[in-house]
């Protein structure tokens, strides 16, 4: 806890949900003190509302590694 | 008209037709259909065709069973034998002899080839299978810039997990230059840093799908540095690249839903999540509360005089023991110092009595020495004209001063009459 954990904007969702879980499990494993304890449930409902924010609000990013997109007639974007 | 042929019999003309075309050995290409293949019938009946034409064939149970071969309707095959005529229903069909794959057959052969190779190998083995990424934050997508499939992919992945970027190489799926165009996009996507990566098309005959089934491909699907699933739509063919996926899924948009999971599951998920943070919060806070009760109940806190009861006893103890503890020698030493300090007071005492004499004897003298104790003796004082200085001399004084004679008991105001200085015998 000694290093600033990295902002919730900035952190991959994937990384997001594994953290969650870490502090999951070190909450219900009993061996925080209380101060750490909330100090971990206050990262934990931090990063749920960065989740929950970036899922509703993703846009999804399209990059073209190779060749071009050929537009489809279907897509109503 | 008797110079003319005459006119033959129904029966006459077929046979004739029969015996022209069985004269003519064929070998013919055409594709499989209408296969009719009963274990009651003595032989297998299908149609060749190119699309154009249409030949019906016969072939006995016993010569298909020699060639090896298992026809399937849409297949390419060769035959040799002869055109013939069965007269009952004045029917031209092609008798079969021989039978063998042809074109796609041969592709056929060669795809299982690769595909025993590459399973010695060991590529197919499903241990070699790798799990995909729970919640991919980066999708690659390896296909056709044109077509349904990419679109397919794109719109399901914005409706499931818009939250993953998603990294498309277009790649050339069909035609020359196509496997070396996926394995440029495999590699690609390999790099691009993402956690899975989807290779597709969408459907087409057996041979369109041929570069997915080029060794090339299967290495490069093999080789992956992240999970590949293939959504290449040609069920019920597999090939090579499903085989050596880590998952194949049937179709384009099948292989986008197993990549991407759908928001609703994260949604719940993070649900899920939200109610274990909190009661993981509550559990911490219950330990915390068990511990401080556990403290809480320790005999201190019930009674602070416990704290120090075990100090106290040892005082006690020690105090009790302290005497006995003092030297004997201390002891006769404090005694002898009792014994001093009543010798010390008595002396004292004595000193003072002393003293007192002394002093009694001194004060004694002292009264001898007071002008009042002359006085008593019956001489008196004569104070001047002031009332306050002392006469000495009749020299200072004037017939008619007002003196103050001072008695041993009381005074008496007294006027000069005459002074006389007798020589200096003075009284």
């Amino acid at each position: 806890m000694s290093e600033s954990p990295t902002p919730p904007e900035e952190i991959r969702f994937s990384d997001a949900l594994a953290e969650l879980e870490t502090i999951v499990a070190a909450l219900e494993s009993g061996q925080l003190d209380l101060e750490d304890s909330l100090e971990r449930y206050e990262r934990g409902v931090t990063l749920l509302r960065a989740c929950q924010t970036r899922l509703a609000e993703a846009e999804q990013r399209v990059t073209m590694l190779m060749g071009e997109l050929e537009e489809d007639a279907d897509d109503e974007s | 008209m008797s110079d003319a042929p005459r006119a033959l019999s129904v029966t006459e003309a077929m046979t004739l037709a029969k015996r022209t075309l069985e004269a003519v050995p064929l070998r013919v290409v055409g594709e499989v259909s209408e296969l009719t293949d009963r274990s009651g019938y003595k032989a297998i009946y299908f149609t060749l065709c190119d699309g154009s034409s249409v030949m019906p064939c016969l072939m006995w149970r016993d010569q298909y069973a020699a060639s090896g071969v298992v026809m399937r309707n849409g297949m390419l095959v060769e035959v040799s034998g002869t055109l013939t005529v069965y007269p009952p229903k004045g029917r031209m069909q092609f008798q079969v002899r021989t039978l063998a794959a042809a074109g796609e057959g041969d592709l056929r052969l060669k795809v299982a080839a690769l595909a025993r190779l590459l399973e010695g190998e060991g590529l197919m083995r499903p241990e070699r299978r790798r799990p995909l990424p729970e919640f991919p934050d980066r999708i690659a997508l390896v296909t056709s810039p044109r077509g349904k499939a990419v679109h397919d992919v794109i719109r399901t992945l914005r409706r499931r997990y818009p939250v993953a970027e998603l990294l498309i190489a277009g790649v050339a799926v069909e035609g020359i230059g196509a496997a070396a165009s996926i394995v440029a996009g495999l590699d690609a996507a390999g790099r691009s840093g993402a956690d899975v990566v989807i290779l597709a098309r969408g459907g087409g005959s057996y041979e369109d799908l041929m570069p997915f089934n080029e060794e090339s491909v299967a290495r490069a699907v093999a080789a992956c540095p992240v999970p590949v699933v293939t959504g290449i739509g040609h069920e019920p063919d597999s090939s090579i690249a499903d085989m050596v996926a880590d998952l194949r899924a049937s179709t384009p948009t099948a292989a986008a839903e197993a990549v991407a999971p759908s928001a609703d599951e994260v949604s719940a998920r993070l649900a899920s999540l939200r109610r274990l943070v909190a009661r993981g919060l509550l559990q911490a806070a219950r330990a915390a509360e068990r511990r401080i009760a556990i403290v809480a109940h320790h005999a201190v806190f019930r009674d602070p005089r416990a704290l120090i009861a075990t100090l106290a006893q040892r005082v006690d103890a020690a105090a009790a023991g302290l005497p006995r503890a003092i030297p004997v020698r201390v002891r006769r030493d404090g005694d002898a110092l009792r014994l001093l300090e009543h010798r010390l007071i008595a002396s004292g005492d004595r000193t003072l009595e002393r003293a007192g004499e002394a002093v009694a004897r001194a004060a004694d003298r002292l009264a001898d020495l007071s002008p009042l104790g002359i006085l008593a003796r019956g001489y008196a004082v004569c104070y001047g004209p002031d009332g306050r200085r002392v006469v000495r001399s009749a020299a200072s004084l004037t017939p008619g001063d007002r003196v103050r004679v001072r008695l041993h008991e009381g005074s008496a105001g007294c006027v000069v009459e005459s002074t006389r200085i007798e020589g200096t015998a003075d009284v």
